[in-house]
């Protein structure tokens, strides 16, 4: 027998995810010997200073080389480190807001934050797996995690109903993509990513209609979990049912965990099949992504409904990234708009190596901008009028301007953020997708997306105008202040306007992030 | 005609009828009952297959856990015999059609195998299939996804109670 050589190196990139679930252990143990009315403070703040030290942690280890661990089953490259510090961010913030939430309806328990930090470990491992079995594991304790959150507080039907559509489209879409990885092994003898590549080139000429089908089949479990059209249905419904912190950490971390998932499963797969397929998949589903999201949005009067619908078209605009990944060429006059500061390797690496900066950098705008606005929402509602359906109707933020002038500040950066326009974070987002999808010659699909952002920022300004312009409705009740909102509310604010002025110190960090295993 | 292919026969036949049973019997209780023994026959082609664990897995957790489980709900439900066979709407028609269609795939599928059986090299046959191999790859190659399956277990139980607690 012998025995594979494991040494403590190949531990030391799991850390981030071992402190979470150790943290997670905690919460869990303690919980046991608390009364009901035993108080819980201890709990958030355990949470929080989990993620900041398994953040930490990622960051370590973010300017180590990309390289095999555990046996070639997970990788560890600046782009796993880097996602990983990304939901650890969409984890804090998430937390921060969700105590109030909590206390508000008596639901203040360490379950929650435990699922929360699972889920955040599940997303952490998900992004360095290198193995196709590792990876739906991790997919796996990810979404499982998520269930439980969403039909976390069962006051009434919604949430019910959310946690079980969440769970059997859920369910649906992994066994879309296990099959699809089924087909993949057949054809190809092997799941590690790593080891596909040469054998899918033989295979497609051989079994094509197996490789075919198995690539489509992935594609389409990652579009589930991604939110991209038409596998979006579930989002609305989900989003809007879910507690609201909740959502908050749906779509941040899970959109990213996938996001990361996907892109490392086809640019190894891409290596082994014809480019130009996986290039016209994701274009057209990132088309169909980004219209379809911005236009359902606009009807919404319900803001948790059409936060829900941009998530969607901000996967759109991440797809454009994605699809940027597998141009095979630069175009005929090839001048890297963006990728002045990349140095080295081929215009074709560089043009790689700026889709990946994009789409990491997009993943960190999102989650400041979607999580200080969630926040918002989750301060704003009441859970009176959940069941009449009007908790989070943009007459909620009539005159928000009047009755907190900080926090309807906060909302408008966070919208303008959303809505892609400078100075902020969303802006300095889209520009480099936009510009990574210039350089790959995919100007088409890169006119469809300004296009549609600039739909969208008409129901981002409604929000706004509503909040500045509108008078206070009558009979408002005042609003509760708690320190632990007001805190993620001042983090994400600062960094959606800090960051979207000087992109510096996180431009320095990507341009080793967006270093793939692999590339 | 070897010891091997009267025991296939035997356990394939015995199969078929309980897996018959559990779609004719009218009380579930019997259908139920119908299941674990389909389990068990089925756990006997997994032996003549050389895959020994596979086949105590199947006693031990289908046979054993989950039907415990079905016999429980069934009990809990209280359902009683299903009155009459049903009228012949359109979705039953096309679900038949559709399993008779699958059969016959699986039959074309089945008449292109080779009819040879693959040989296994000797190293293989003498561990293949053992609880000792499984064990080995388990809990050294593919120790990662291990135990990333048993933080699985572990959410998937924690996220089970949040779930049923009846108010949180």
């Amino acid at each position: 027998m012998n025995l594979p050589n494991l040494s403590l190196a190949d531990f030391l990139p799991l850390l981030p995810a071992i402190i979470m679930v150790v943290g997670a252990s905690i919460l869990l143990l303690s919980e046991v010997f608390l009364s009901t009315t035993a108080s819980r403070a201890y709990q958030a703040v355990l949470t929080v200073v989990t993620a900041v030290a398994a953040g930490a942690m990622a960051l370590t280890t973010m300017f180590e080389p990309p390289q095999e661990v555990m046996l070639g089953f997970g990788v560890l490259d600046p782009f796993s480190s880097f996602l990983t510090f990304v939901v650890c961010v969409g984890l804090t913030l998430a937390t921060l807001s969700s105590v109030s939430f909590l206390r508000k309806r008596g639901a203040e328990r360490g379950e929650f934050y435990a699922l929360m930090l699972f889920a955040s470990a599940g997303m952490s491992l998900l992004a360095m797996s290198n193995e196709l079995i590792t990876l739906f594991v991790n997919i796996e304790v990810l979404s499982l995690s998520t269930y439980a959150l969403t039909s976390y507080l069962r006051r009434g039907t919604r949430p019910s109903e959310a946690g079980f559509k969440y769970f059997i489209l859920g369910a649906f879409s992994s066994a879309l993509l296990l099959y699809g990885a089924a087909l993949l092994y057949g054809a190809t003898g092997t799941t590690h990513l790593t080891a596909m590549a040469g054998p899918l080139s033989t295979a497609i000429s051989s079994q094509p209609g197996l490789v075919y089908a198995g690539i489509i089949l992935v594609i389409a479990g990652f579009a589930f979990k991604v939110a991209a059209v038409p596998f979006h249905m579930w989002t609305p419904d989900v989003y809007e049912g879910a507690p609201t912190p909740v959502t908050a950490l749906m779509s941040a971390g899970v959109k990213a965990a996938a996001f990361a998932a996907m892109v490392r499963v086809f640019f190894m797969v891409g290596k082994g099949v014809d480019p130009q397929m996986l290039l016209g998949l994701f274009s057209v589903l990132a088309f169909l992504t980004m219209v379809a999201g911005n236009l359902l949005a606009i009807p919404q009067r319900n803001v948790k409904r059409m936060l829900a619908y941009s998530s969607i078209a901000h996967a759109g605009y991440l797809l454009v990234g994605v699809a940027a990944l597998f141009v095979t060429g630069p175009g005929e006059q090839f001048r890297l708009l963006g990728a002045s500061a990349l140095t080295g390797g081929t215009p074709l690496d560089l043009a790689r190596a700026e889709a990946l900066r994009g789409i990491l950098y997009y993943l960190l705008a999102y989650t400041f901008s979607a999580v200080g606005a969630f926040a918002i929402v989750s301060v704003l509602e009441r859970r009176e009028d959940e069941e009449k359906g009007t908790a989070w109707d943009l007459e909620r933020f009539s005159g928000l301007a009047q009755r907190k002038p900080g926090w309807a500040f906060a909302m408008a950066a966070f919208m303008l953020s959303l809505g892609g326009i400078p100075p902020t974070i969303g802006f300095m987002s889209k520009l480099l997708i936009f510009q990574a999808a210039v350089d790959a010659g995919l100007i088409g699909l890169t006119i469809v997306g300004v296009l549609s952002s600039a739909v969208g920022i008409y129901y981002y300004l409604r929000v706004v105008v509503y909040m500045f312009m509108r008078p206070v409705p009558e009979g408002a009740q005042a609003l509760e202040k708690s320190w632990s909102t007001e805190l993620a509310l001042v983090l994400s604010t600062a960094a959606v306007v800090i960051l979207g002025i000087i992109p510096g110190p996180i431009m320095g960090w990507l341009e080793q992030a967006s270093s793939i295993f692999g590339q | 005609m070897n010891i091997e292919l009267i025991l296939f026969g035997a356990f394939a036949l015995l199969t078929l009828l309980s897996a018959g049973t559990v779609i004719f019997a009218r009380s579930p209780i019997n259908s139920a009952m119908a299941l674990v023994s389909t389990f068990f026959f089925m756990a006997g082609i997994y032996v003549l297959l050389w895959a020994h664990t596979v086949a105590v897995m199947q006693v031990l957790v289908y046979a054993g856990a989950i039907m415990v489980l079905f016999l429980f709900v069934i009990m809990l439900l209280n359902l009683g015999e299903s009155p009459t066979r049903g009228k012949p709407t359109v979705a039953r028609v096309a679900g038949g059609a559709a399993t008779v269609g699958l059969f016959a795939v699986l039959a074309i599928i089945l008449l292109k195998l080779p009819a040879e059986p693959a040989t296994l090299s000797a190293e293989a046959q003498a561990s293949f299939g053992t609880i000792a191999t499984m064990g080995q790859v388990i809990f050294t190659k593919w120790l990662f996804p291990f135990e990333a399956v048993s933080l699985l277990l572990l959410v998937a139980m924690v996220g089970a109670v949040v779930v049923a607690k009846s108010r949180i």
